[in-house]
């Protein structure tokens, strides 16, 4: 990769502006310089005593009002930084015109774009790309440039008639952006934009009939037996955009030709669709935040009760994530009781604030030294302000700040804000509605708490950018969101080092070693991963009905807006790792009980990873990422490890709980092994290679199994050849249960329901193979239970299962004898889920109870021990590069299961 | 056909006066005819020179487009197909391809090659008046008596946007160097700058008494606007902040839509045709008149300039028919 070297370079010298990444991107008033510059003598804002704690403001992209004369922004397409070159000293009215020597020929040279350009490109062209693979006869010749006057509308109905022209006129303005903007400079940010306003438009065509089923069922088929091929290519563009923000409305509208296309169209389709790409990708996944010092707990206040009906927003979750990059996240959600029914907005209030108060006495008096920040959107930054004016925390960052009530501004003299004591950090959009930029000036003046403002330019409460200003300055809301996100860093880590730096330098130092690793994640290229499925139509995977949620999970890492899968796995393990260390080594010497067989596993993952050579690892991927593709299995596989695991892991230990002595003996020696390789399987490569490499005996075992259904060789007992071998099997053995397409129930049921059959099948596989004796006993166990909650989970409707963890969770936690701090203390200090698990029998029992409900119970335990939802799938390493962010729609319901307060 | 002229006396510039002043910093130019190229049978409407500087391609009520050889000045071939007169032919920026502009409400994508028409786009309601690529030669723009500005897709032919563009018929279209913009100038008196890609109109730009626009064109940068209003004047725009920073005057322009051009391949020059039979050349910074071509004996409507060589063609209406071509040493 010759283009590598100076993608370092440039890294590195993004490195070398400053604290922010992006800083050179944003216009920042930098007035206050200016005095210093003129003014040697000039003492800093905060010399005296008396002095107001407003900290200068920070503007992130806001374009300074003398400039704002010029207002075709549009036509200069470059960052903002050089924008206003052409703006010379003609604006001066003392020169007369011909004074000025006007110079028609030089181009103002066009400055590199802070993404990687190629890689933009490159997964911008991704749909155009693979295209065919949506045709539903990929052999017929493609409709002709002039198909548009060849297709047959006799017998169309006025509604269909409509309809088709409407996505036939945004699809000709997404024609026209694409072609008008080809060759710019930034094409990606301006094709980006135009993609989105072609969805845009799409939507609403489609919403103008309801999403009447039919009609949008018979659109997607006729769209894309018509469309010219570049038509089609823009209009899988804008599905790929919408499916991610309405997956069911489409997945709903292409069930229609899943079933006409067959299974490789319609697998390769869902897979094109499964995330719309982004331009800063190669960036922002390269130039990841460092963790704070001091490690601190980040408590994020949730802006309303948490409501099954209401999701918590994709924005806010993405957030969450992002933060959890920087320490480790613990969502405060607000459940209300009844529904909420006959629960005025006061006591609601009240409750949300209870519940962070309490969440933040609790974490004080489990872990004395760890400092705490607040953060919060809108509401929750309120609930954040006036929490910290109750509790001690170290800081608070309020993204987006409520300032203007009906009462008008807040801070008046009562108000108890003023009182705040804490280092406070507002982030608002400049185009806020709660929130004005000079208001909040006037407010911050009556903070008695250090303060400081960022205003976002054009961005809106929820600190969104508008279309024009990703237009006009070549940004991306992810590119934004990073600067937001570093403006945090900034400030936090101020306060935290000024604060008692007690922080040890171990976790940082392994920080940086984990970063070293490379991680290259180049996957959104399907370039080569679709044509070798394309090329194998026979191959049993292909036969699967593709269900979109199944295949959606075969994402790539490297296109998620943030590549922040990447970012979060790390930093999680790296998180764990040091507290892991004493007890996982400990563990290693103990002679294994049921639980602790399981237990070890997994608190050995990151040691092991760690020894593993990077070589290994290398090959793994290589594996991973060849064999991936090759079926809608393993990559679903990959997002659901998870769940599949933390079930196992529940089930064991209910197993082990519930009849201790047959089957406590049967994970302890090596009949243990099919299980733990389930688990190993199941919860990603990393872990498996840990597996693998710390019990290579399991391995070869793991390699007998596997020897019968699949006819890959078990050529040794390596990490990457076991992963071979499981995901083959696990292609050879899944079609004999055909995989149902269900969209009905959430598709986090169906991922469930996917895994599930997954193990099942798989075990089913297994007596019939030579695998060693125990091998029968674990799978014989272990098969029931699966299948039995699966059914369960499968008629059980989803308000259901998305209701009862919560309940679950609360109960099993109040239920467990040490409570819930020491649930909590575990998991923070050994890390490990599994110890979780193990510690709380009362969990175990419950799952074990109620099959149906274990699946979602241990989900939950889960997302607490990792909040963050990527974290929470791949809780194991990097051996998860690819693993990927959960399926979008699974998204909602799994995030609800977020425990109020664990 | 094409008639070589020996000397340089018809081509000379009748304001030797203005030569004496020794302390003008750019030179004058020294256009003097080199060739004249008779074919056209009826009065020539557009003369324009490919991007690689090889060929000379010209339009005429005859309803045919002719292709020179600029070297000497040979013909080369015609290409028919339309029904009606030509208003206006251009170039490809790889010039392999013609568009064209016709009175029969057509515009007609010729490959220049084979002489062939690739692609007939149909669907404007008037004569259409002018056309352009734009840099990537992947999108058409045209303008028309329609009132009507539109957008084609080359590949396929299709027209992906009308905009509704002015209250009389438009007399250009543009796009600038970036392919990012395009401008519109029309007989309602207006330019107006619209976003290639969205069509958005992001400016308008009018003049204060509002004469009808007859040509307009970006700078080769696209940093300014040329345009030129039938008051008999030509103008240089900063449309980013709608400011005129240039005013070129002395020709005489009140009935034709004549083609005006930046030349840059030796001085700063503006380069236009005029109703009194000749070709008028200003100093972009200046603004004066540094040379006149006299030797079309009508309306020169289309004068152009060479991409990278001190030459410039021009042609003219009924009475003349032919085109010349001037050459100068800076």
């Amino acid at each position: 990769m010759a283009h590598r070297g100076g993608e370092r370079d440039f890294q590195t010298s993004a490195r070398r502006m400053g604290t922010s990444l992006l800083f050179q991107l944003s216009v920042h008033e930098r007035e206050l310089d200016l005095v210093f510059l003129d003014h040697s003598y000039a003492k800093p804002w905060s010399a005296h005593p008396d002095a107001s704690s407003a900290r200068p403001t920070r503007m992130l992209f806001v374009t300074p009002r003398r400039q704002h004369e010029s207002t075709i922004q549009m036509m200069d397409k470059h960052l903002c930084c050089v924008k206003y070159v052409w703006s010379g000293p003609i604006s001066s009215p003392v020169y007369s015109e011909s004074d000025v020597p006007i110079d028609v020929e030089t181009v103002t040279s066009t400055p590199v774009p802070l993404y990687d350009n190629q890689k933009a490109r490159s997964v911008m062209n991704e749909c155009e790309r693979h295209v065919i693979f949506a045709r539903t006869d990929a052999d017929a010749p493609p409709p002709p440039e002039d198909w548009e006057d060849h297709v047959n509308r006799t017998g169309w109905t006025m509604a269909q008639n409509k309809l088709f022209n409407k996505i036939l006129k945004a699809l000709q303005s997404d024609r026209l952006a694409r072609l008008a903007n080809e060759g710019a400079c930034n094409e990606p940010v301006l094709r980006r934009v135009a993609v989105d306003k072609c969805a845009r438009r799409v939507r609403q065509a489609l919403a103008s009939v309801s999403w009447d089923t039919k009609l949008i069922q018979w659109l997607h088929t006729t769209l894309v037996e018509t469309l010219s091929l570049p038509m089609l290519a823009a209009y899988l563009d804008a599905l790929q955009t919408l499916k991610g923000k309405i997956p069911t409305l489409i997945d709903r509208m292409l069930v229609s030709s899943h079933t006409k296309t067959g299974a490789a169209g319609a697998e390769a389709l869902s897979l094109l669709l499964k995330r719309p790409w982004d331009p800063a990708v190669g960036v922002l996944s390269h130039n990841k935040p460092s963790k704070l010092p001091g490690s601190p707990l980040i408590l994020i206040a949730s802006s309303g009760p948490s409501s099954s009906v209401f999701p918590t927003s994709r924005r806010h979750r993405f957030w969450q994530s992002q933060l959890s990059c920087l320490g480790k996240v613990i969502p405060v959600s607000t459940h209300l009781l009844n529904n909420g029914s006959g629960v005025g907005v006061l006591q609601c209030l009240e409750h949300m604030i209870g519940a962070v108060r309490s969440k933040v006495l609790e974490i004080h008096s489990h872990f004395p030294h760890k400092p705490i920040v607040l953060i919060g959107w809108n509401t929750g930054a309120l609930v954040a302000c006036h929490v910290s004016v109750m509790e001690y925390v170290t800081a608070v960052v309020c993204l987006g700040f409520p300032l203007l009530t009906v009462d008008g501004p807040r801070g008046d003299v009562d108000d108890p804000l003023l009182d705040m004591k804490t280092p406070v950090l507002f982030v608002i959009g400049q185009n806020s509605l709660q929130c004005h930029p000079e208001a909040m000036e006037d407010f911050r003046e009556k903070i008695r708490a250090e303060n400081s403002l960022v205003v976002v330019g054009g961005a809106d409460d929820n600190l969104r950018i508008s279309k024009a200003k990703k237009k006009s300055e070549g940004l991306t809301q992810s590119m934004v969101d990073r600067c937001i996100q570093d403006e945090i860093v900034d400030f936090l880590t101020g306060v935290l080092t000024r604060a008692e730096g007690h922080m040890g330098s171990e976790p940082r130092d392994q920080d940086a070693e984990k970063k070293k690793k490379p991680r290259d994640a180049a996957r959104r290229d399907l370039a080569f991963e679709v044509p070798e499925r394309g090329s194998r139509p026979a191959s049993p995977a292909a036969k699967l009905p593709a269900s979109p949620s199944g295949s959606e999970d075969l994402s790539s890492v490297s296109s998620s807006p943030t590549s922040s899968p990447k970012t979060k796995v790390t930093t999680v393990t790296s998180a764990q790792k040091s507290s892991q260390i004493g007890s996982s080594q400990l563990l290693k010497r103990h002679v294994q009980r049921t639980e602790a067989v399981l237990t070890h596993k997994q608190a050995q993952v990151p040691i092991s990873s760690e020894q593993t050579e990077e070589v290994e690892k290398e090959d793994l991927r290589v594996q991973l990422k060849r064999h991936h593709p090759s079926s809608p299995l393993p990559g679903s596989k990959a997002s659901k490890r998870p769940k599949i695991k933390v079930s196992l892991i529940s089930h064991g230990d209910a197993a082990g709980g519930a009849c201790a002595p047959s089957q406590g003996g049967a994970p302890e020696v090596s009949g243990g092994k099919p299980v733990t390789m389930t688990l190993g399987q199941a919860s990603g490569a990393k872990e498996l290679t840990g597996l693998l490499t710390t019990a290579k005996s399991s391995a070869s075992s793991e390699g007998g199994l596997s020897a019968s259904p699949a006819s890959s060789a078990v050529s040794s007992s390596t990490a990457p050849s076991a992963v071979h071998t499981l995901q083959s099997r696990l292609v050879a053995a899944s079609p004999g249960n055909s995989l149902p397409g269900a969209t009905s129930a959430s598709s986090l049921l169906q991922g469930l329901s996917f895994s599930l059959q997954d193990i099942s099948s798989k075990s089913s596989g297994l007596p019939a193979s030579p695998s060693p004796g125990p091998a029968p006993q674990a799978t014989s166990m272990k098969l029931p239970t699966p299948m039995q909650s699966l059914g369960a989970i499968t008629t059980g409707t989803s308000t259901i299962v998305r209701t009862i963890p919560v309940a679950t969770t609360l109960s099993s936690l109040g239920a467990t004898p040490g409570g819930k701090p020491t649930a909590i203390h575990q998991l923070l200090t050994n890390g490990g889920l599994a110890k979780l698990a193990s510690s709380l029998p009362g969990l175990a029992q419950i799952s074990n109870q109620a099959s149906g409900l274990k699946v979602p119970t241990t989900i939950t335990l889960t997302l607490r021990g990792q909040p963050s939802r990527i974290t929470t799938l791949s809780p194991v390493g990097s051996g998860a590069a690819l693993s990927e962010e959960p399926a979008p729609q699974a998204l909602p319901s799994s995030s609800q299961r977020l425990p109020p307060a664990p | 056909m094409a008639t070589e002229e020996a000397g340089d006396s018809k081509g000379e510039s009748a304001l030797s006066s203005s030569a004496n002043r020794s302390n003008q910093v750019p030179e004058k130019p020294n256009y003097a005819l080199r060739f004249t190229l008779l074919g056209h049978t009826e009065a020539v409407s557009s003369v324009k020179f490919s991007p690689d500087g090889e060929w000379l391609a010209s339009s005429a009520a005859d309803k045919l487009i002719k292709i020179w050889s600029v070297r000497d000045g040979k013909y080369e071939k015609t290409l028919c197909g339309h029904s009606l007169e030509i208003s206006d032919v251009a170039w490809s920026s790889d010039s392999s391809r013609l568009v064209s502009a016709s009175d029969d409400k057509t515009l007609k994508i010729w490959e220049v090659r084979s002489g062939k028409c690739l692609k007939t786009l149909k669907g404007h309601s008037n004569y259409v008046f002018c056309c352009n690529f734009n840099p990537l030669s992947n999108l058409i723009v045209s303008g028309s008596f329609d009132e009507s500005v539109k957008i084609w897709e080359v590949e396929t032919g299709k027209c992906l946007k009308t905009l509704s563009a002015h209250s009389d018929p438009v007399s250009a279209v543009h796009f600038n160097c970036s392919g990012s913009l395009i401008v519109s100038g029309s007989y309602d008196g207006l330019c107006r700058i619209w976003d290639a890609a969205s069509g958005q109109c992001l400016k308008t730009l009018v003049d204060d008494d509002n004469p009808p626009v007859s040509f307009v064109q970006f700078s080769p940068n696209g940093k300014y606007i040329l345009t030129a209003t039938l008051d008999s004047t030509l103008k240089l725009w900063d449309y980013s902040r709608g400011r005129c920073l240039k005013t070129y005057t002395g020709h005489k322009n009140e009935k034709y839509c004549i083609f005006a051009n930046f030349s840059v391949t030796g001085g700063k020059w503006i380069v236009s045709g005029s109703e009194d039979n000749m070709v008028y050349i200003w100093n972009l910074q200046t603004k004066e008149i540094v040379q006149k071509l006299q030797g079309h004996t009508d309306v020169v409507i289309s004068a152009t300039c060479h991409p990278t060589e001190n030459i410039i063609a021009s042609a003219a209406l009924e009475n003349d028919k032919t085109i010349k071509l001037w050459m100068s040493d800076h």
